[in-house]
């Protein structure tokens, strides 16, 4: 007999039609013989029909495409080159040539005391390599890029004098923000490169000078809002010739 | 191991996208919640077995992050009110789909109750499914859709005709 009274918990299984047959067609008696447990189940059953109702609508919304899971997965993928490639530029601005971990940071933060010891680095990186974010069709292009990315950048003296012409460009970043690597190359394919960023609290605003580094030979300087180097071959006696003629034009 | 292709997303994406927006009450941080939800699914289709139902599973994992966000607003928000910048919470969007859909007076409901009733009203989950996406035992199930449904009486019963529930800013 206890059985015939059906638990709280049957009364939700009957609305959400739950319950085996039999047991329901049980339930559906204790109903008709208790009109207010009848009630309440009703009311139970009126609300669920309700929000079914109302919320029906939602499901049909028009559909977003960046939801589709091939948009996402591709967003995913996306979203791990990006960081890639910042941690990438990260250990370019911070001189990290071949090595890695903690020791290659210490090492390169001594390193960098070195002036300009980031535009040699970004030279033996990028100086021969044919990812360039700008390659130099024709006349006027560089300095329009430069334009672009540093507003405050004089104008490029043309080189031609010295047989170097524009090849590219590339842009990098440090902890100061932008830097740029500009080559130039002459006619048997030797290359120098200008390189170009803010002073910062590792490389402040510095005298002129030159140092040699390897068999690279950086030559360096601050003007306008800008510390300059050019990097260039040790041996190369144009050298001298191309400082002095950016540093006049920049 | 039954691996989980992009076709048996898709076919969920309507629901979750209802489940999310009848959480967040706001179409854009609904799909925020979506997105999140297949990014984890297709970075977890591994964990997901074939016995177990898909859509507990994928109710489970939207369930889960929108806990975690709310947690995460709710610790910012008092931060706010620590340094004397009270913001009256949810304030800023007002159960927009609620009041469109005529069911403000539900909005009163707590959270765990209003998942509770969508998952096994709307989306007909079996007791046991809810359960499992909403990481309770079975018993709480139970024991949480009597209080559900019996505050929403309450609230249909107080509330004819239904005064503006819309809060003014």
């Amino acid at each position: 007999m206890s059985r015939l009274i059906p638990s709280e918990d049957e009364l939700h299984a009957y609305v959400d039609e739950r319950l085996e047959t039999a047991r329901r067609r049980e339930v559906e008696l204790y109903l008709a013989a208790h009109p207010e447990q009848a009630a309440r189940v009703e009311g139970w059953r009126a609300d669920a029909r309700l929000l079914r109702t109302a919320l029906a609508g939602l499901a049909e919304q028009p559909a977003n495409p960046r939801l589709d899971p091939a948009a996402v997965r591709r967003a995913v993928r996306q979203r791990h080159r990006r960081q890639w490639a910042s941690a990438a530029m990260l250990l370019v601005a911070l001189g990290i040539g071949g090595l890695g971990g903690w020791q290659a940071r210490e090492s390169s933060l001594q390193a960098g005391l070195a002036p300009m010891a980031d535009a040699v680095q970004a030279h033996r990186l990028f100086a021969q390599s044919g990812t360039l974010d700008l390659n130099v069709q024709r006349p006027g292009q560089l300095q329009a890029w430069l334009g672009e990315h540093f507003a405050q950048a004089g104008q490029l003296p043309d080189l031609s004098a010295y047989g170097f012409t524009p090849v590219g460009a590339r842009l990098l970043s440090n902890e100061q923000g932008p830097a740029a690597l500009l080559l130039f190359q002459d006619a048997s394919g030797e290359r120098v490169s200008l390189f170009l960023r803010s002073p910062g609290e590792h490389y402040a605003r510095m005298p002129s000078g030159e140092r040699v580094d390897g068999e690279l030979q950086a030559r360096y300087w601050s003007q306008g809002a800008y510390n300059y180097a050019l990097v260039s071959p040790a041996a190369e006696p144009r050298a001298a010739q191309l400082r002095q003629a950016l540093g006049i034009a920049l | 191991m039954n691996d989980l292709d992009d076709d048996q997303l898709r076919d969920m994406l309507q629901r979750l996208r209802r489940f999310a927006l009848w959480l967040t009450r706001e179409a854009s941080s609904a799909d925020d919640l979506v997105q999140a939800t297949v990014e984890r699914a297709l970075s977890r289709r591994g964990q997901q077995r074939g016995d177990d139902s898909l859509r507990a599973w994928l109710f489970a994992i939207l369930y889960r992050l929108f806990i975690d966000a709310k947690r995460r607003e709710r610790r910012h928000a008092r931060w706010l009110a620590w340094f004397g910048r009270d913001e009256a919470v949810g304030s800023s969007t007002e159960d927009i789909v609620l009041a469109e859909s005529g069911l403000a007076a539900f909005a009163r409901l707590p959270t765990e109750q209003r998942a509770l009733l969508l998952l096994v009203s709307v989306e007909g989950l079996s007791y046991k499914e809810a359960a499992q996406a909403l990481d309770v035992p079975i018993g709480t199930v139970m024991s949480r859709l009597s209080r559900a449904r019996a505050a929403m009486r309450e609230l249909a019963e107080g509330n004819t005709p239904p005064p503006a529930l819309r809060r003014l800013k």
